[in-house]
């Protein structure tokens, strides 16, 4: 076990090395540079850079040398001084900007993560014994509209109604009084008063599909004959279904961990941006859309190397899971 | 009422005089002397004691501020207000999360040494109390007011701006070039001190346009930076900068220094607290990368009266949230959460929306001026890379076929609303400079003259689809670049235009692209048509780059011919003669000050615009709107919507207050 785990992160070197270069090159792909965007920007509210200035800003930012060796700076700058470079646009270091949203958004993550299975698994379970009945086709229907609305209009319409017709503000994190206030036990009632908007909204997604992921998992191991052994041996039937297929059950979801680690950082954008919540996915859109290099660069690093280690964890947690999965 | 101090509810009248128009400066500089002259503290009897804020005053009595007579200058720049406000609220307004530091610029206004009037047709008195121009329009000398503080209550003086200039803006480590305002000809002007409170800018060259300039905000720069705060950033007055560097983590000085201080329009201009300036109002909490809002607070030293002497701004504190979405700006437009707003959410498609609302957000509607000429200037590209596409391009009868062949009734009909009329280009209609040739010329719904035109001038044989074939065989066919993200009205133009050309036989492609593709198209002269909104509708001195070959990145009929023109005729390709001209004419405009022989020289190169036809035009450019709560007062009815003029800044919004 310790020899995987060990083999495994001696791969990540190399994977990550191919991965910041292709991002980096990604993310210049796009006609134009941070120059030119920040240009169009202003030009779109008729305001005018100087035109002496644009040539200036490029050569600061060393925009104008090749590729290669602004990713030879950028790279060496991490690896030599852990140093991922200033943000264009906000002239701070690319790490403070990350760092100030990461805890916000981790509690949003998680909150929205455990409402997900807390409601997901136990429908799921429900509509796969109770198949076909009434109460199945309900949660079915539901988890389909679920599926089909895409949380940003959820988001939207919310907000619609929540504004127009009570007058009531729905976006941030927190009021207005809290804002910029140090934490307290004041704040985190604010905090949770705010937070259980944006959770319903990006759970109702997640937890649609989970809810069709689950029942037919289940429905899978339901007619195995080692449940059949099981009744016959006397276990109660809701011992019978926690010990055994809904263990087996789960495996999908373990195996999705690896998705969830980078979702903490990339997931939820679209519904980030409409609810104005102070995460980080909509610093990485803004970072990718004005083209600012090394925030943008930051970011899709850290995804990745999420992604990798969110990979190794869930083969892990997988083999302790279900003793039938080796790790050769 | 003192002369040469605007009364700022007045309404602008378009059809008055606007950039340029008839007024003469010799008058005005007269007027402005007159207003220095009286003191404000030698008010006569019976005026009432200034006054301030009640938390200033609170303050004051405690000791931790000095008095208001000690916190003002002499002479505050006093403001006839339209209702005498009352102190206190705070004002919300929406930013966008990206490079929307400019909405802060806009309503702290830009306090440079001379500012606009709300016609935007004079430049009238700020920081400084007056000025003195010599007969060539080579050396302005500016009066400041003599004891005015920065927000931090050190004294505003003649340093600053000399070091703002000699040392900041003339720094080639800072500024690669020298800010554009201050060069002429290619070459800087140069600002002495002649004593504590009076500053003299010298230029090589005549420079007439420099005053006005100096009223926009990329003429800030004198005002800028506070000498006893920002030389510390400085290697010339801190030998123990490298220490400061070392603490910060950066490697040069001049990042550092921006870090602190920022630029005119960089966001981290408003990313430090610590910062003197001479705003109404300061940062509290800082515009950065991660911040959700924006809070300034009212700056104690404040150097503006109103009439009765009490000190602005009148409004404590400016409270700026920051939302990714515009539909979430309208709907804390259309719930009443925001109190003065037009930025991102002044499209007509909103109008309706926002108009339906107004008794439930309890807010009104305010007329922004457009200062642009045309709402979709269509601009050939006269130099196109491809000789057979360049030939087409640069017949000046084949672009006439094809404004006749344009519906313009049909278009501002269904597009706009009906809120435009046809037009081609160049000052709006009731500005003194307008031209109504240049505005109108082929303007007319003539498909068959258009067609006629196409048939004489090689363009008869027609392909299978109807469709006109080049001279050479090839099917006339050209894309028009757009983009669609940020002038929806224009895609939906010229998908009307599209239909109008085809009727005359021309094929053309509407070709949407991203702001950055569109700007690199532009740059490599790789375009063969474009579209974007024409400017120099007030603004013509400042802005012409539809009337010759002027802007870089924006007279896109002829971009080779612009670097020419700029490089001194070392890059680029060099134009006809009849854009040699103009350029001349322009050169000599700027650096005309009498305002009627600057007219007369402008009318000379606007006629050899309209000889040339080298834009199409659509139809004048539409006005757009915002929105202000009913209860906040002494916002005027209609402004200028323009950058020169950052609205609503030059309306003053230290003046602005809340009546409940």
């Amino acid at each position: 076990m310790l020899r995987f785990i060990f083999r495994r992160l001696l791969w990540m070197i190399p994977s990550l090395v191919v991965i910041s270069f292709l991002s980096f090159v990604l993310i210049q792909l796009p006609p134009g540079d941070y120059v030119t965007t920040y240009i169009a920007t202003l030009a779109a509210s008729n305001e005018i850079v100087d035109q002496n200035t644009a040539a200036d800003l490029r050569q600061r930012f060393g925009l104008d040398q090749p590729m290669i060796v602004q990713y030879w700076k950028w790279i060496t700058g991490i690896l030599l001084r852990g140093d991922f470079g200033l943000s264009f646009e906000w002239q701070q270091p690319v790490t403070d900007l990350i760092w100030e949203r990461m805890a916000l958004t981790l509690v949003l993550t998680f909150s929205t993560l455990l409402a997900t299975w807390g409601i997901a698994l136990p429908i799921g379970v429900f509509s796969a014994v109770k198949k076909y009945s009434v109460m199945d086709y309900v949660v079915t229907f539901m988890s389909f509209l679920g599926l089909a609305v895409p949380s940003f209009l959820l988001a939207l319409v919310l907000m619609y109604v929540a504004a127009v017709e009570f007058g009531q503000e729905v976006g941030g994190l927190f009021s207005e009084a809290y804002v910029n206030a140090p934490w307290s036990f004041g704040k985190i009632v604010d905090l949770l008063k705010h937070l259980w908007i944006p959770v319903i909204i990006l759970a109702v997604s997640g937890t649609a599909s989970l809810i069709r992921v689950m029942r037919a998992n289940m429905l899978d191991e339901l007619s195995k004959p080692y449940v059949t052994t099981a009744r016959a041996k006397g276990l109660s039937e809701f011992h019978l279904l926690v010990k055994y297929p809904v263990r087996i059950a789960l495996n999908p979801f373990i195996s999705t961990i690896a998705w969830l680690l980078p979702n903490l950082v990339s997931g939820s954008i679209i519904v980030a941006i409409v609810l104005s919540l102070p995460t980080a996915g909509p610093l990485l859109l803004q970072a990718l859309m004005s083209q600012d290099m090394y925030l943008a660069g930051a970011f899709v690093l850290l995804i990745c190397s999420l992604t990798l280690v969110g990979s190794l964890v869930s083969d892990i947690l997988l083999a302790l899971a279900d003793p039938r999965i080796r790790l050769e | 009422m003192l002369q040469g101090e605007n009364d700022v509810n007045e309404q602008v009248d378009v059809n008055r005089g606007m950039t340029g128009g008839g007024i003469d400066r010799r008058q005005l500089l007269k007027g402005a002397a007159g207003a220095a002259a009286v003191p404000l503290l030698a008010a006569p009897a019976g005026a009432q004691v200034a006054r301030e804020a009640p938390d200033l005053a609170k303050l004051v009595a405690e000791g931790k501020l000095p008095k208001l007579a000690d916190r003002l200058p002499v002479e505050p720049l006093k403001i006839t207000v339209e209702k005498l406000g009352r102190y206190g609220g705070a004002l919300r307004r929406g930013l966008r999360g990206s490079a929307h530091h400019n909405g802060i610029l806009r309503m702290v206004g830009n306090q440079g040494l001379v500012r606009w009037n709300l016609a935007f047709t004079e430049v009238l008195p700020n920081a400084a109390a007056r000025w003195e121009v010599n007969g060539d329009s080579t050396e302005f000398t500016f009066f400041l007011r003599k004891g005015m503080k920065w927000s931090d209550g050190k004294p505003f003086t003649a340093d600053d701006v000399v070091f703002s200039i000699e040392d900041c803006a003339k720094n080639s480590e800072l500024y690669k070039s020298v800010p554009s305002p201050f060069v002429i000809g290619g070459k800087p002007g140069t600002a002495t001190k002649l004593d504590e409170t009076t500053v003299k800018f010298t230029f090589p060259s005549p420079y007439a346009l420099f005053l006005e300039l100096m009223a926009t905000p990329l003429g800030q720069h004198p005002t800028l930076f506070a000498k006893h705060y920002s030389s510390q950033f400085h290697p010339k007055y801190n030998p123990a900068l490298g220490d400061l560097l070392k603490a910060a983590n950066v490697s040069d000085w001049p990042t550092l220094f921006r870090n602190k201080l920022g630029d005119i329009e960089i966001p981290a201009r408003w990313s430090n607290p610590e910062k003197p300036t001479l705003d109404p109002w300061v940062i509290r909490e800082a515009y950065t990368g991660g911040a959700t809002r924006v809070v300034m607070e009212r700056n104690a030293y404040f150097w503006q009266v109103d009439q009765d002497g009490n000190q602005l701004p009148y409004i404590d504190r400016l409270t700026f949230g920051i939302s990714q979405d515009v539909e979430s700006l309208m709907l804390d437009a259309i719930s009443g959460r925001l109190d003065i707003q037009d930025r991102h959410i002044d499209t007509l498609q909103n109008k309706p929306t926002l108009s339906q609302n107004m008794q439930k957000g309890a807010y009104r509607l305010v007329e922004l001026i457009s200062a642009s000429a045309q709402q979709v200037q269509i601009y050939m590209n006269i130099t196109h890379k491809d000789p057979k596409m360049r030939e087409m391009f640069a017949n000046k009868e084949f672009r006439q076929a094809l404004s006749l062949g344009i519906n313009r009734r049909e278009i501002i009909d269904i597009v706009y609303l009906g809120q435009s009329e046809p037009y081609q280009t160049g000052p709006r209609p009731g500005h003194p400079w307008h031209h109504e040739k240049l505005a109108r010329q082929f303007t007319d719904h003539d498909p068959k003259q258009a067609a006629a035109i196409l048939d004489r001038i090689g363009y008869g044989r027609k392909d299978s689809q109807g469709f006109r074939l080049r001279p050479d065989g090839q099917k006339v066919f050209f894309a028009i670049d757009v983009i669609p993200t940020l002038y929806p009205d224009a895609t939906d133009t010229l998908e009307l235009i599209k239909r109008y050309w085809a009727d005359i036989g021309i094929d053309v492609k509407i070709n949407t692209v991203e702001r950055a593709l569109y700007y690199t198209r532009g740059d490599n002269n790789d375009h063969d048509c474009a579209v974007w909104p024409g400017p120099g509708g007030l603004d013509a001195m400042l802005d012409p780059r539809d009337l010759f070959a002027q802007h870089t990145q924006g007279s896109r009929y002829a971009i080779p011919w612009t670097l020419w023109y700029v490089s001194g005729g070392k890059d680029g390709q060099e134009p006809p003669d009849s854009q040699k001209q103009r350029m001349k004419l322009f050169d000599d405009a700027r650096g005309t000050a009498d305002m009627k022989k600057r007219g007369e020289i402008m009318k000379q190169l606007l006629d050899l615009t309209a000889e040339a036809f080298e834009t199409v035009g659509v139809c004048l450019s539409v006005n757009a709107f915002g929105i202000v709560k009913n209860n906040l007062q002494n916002v005027p009815l209609r402004y200028p919507n323009s950058w020169p003029w950052p609205n609503p800044g030059p309306a003053l919004p230290q003046q602005f207050f809340f009546s409940t």
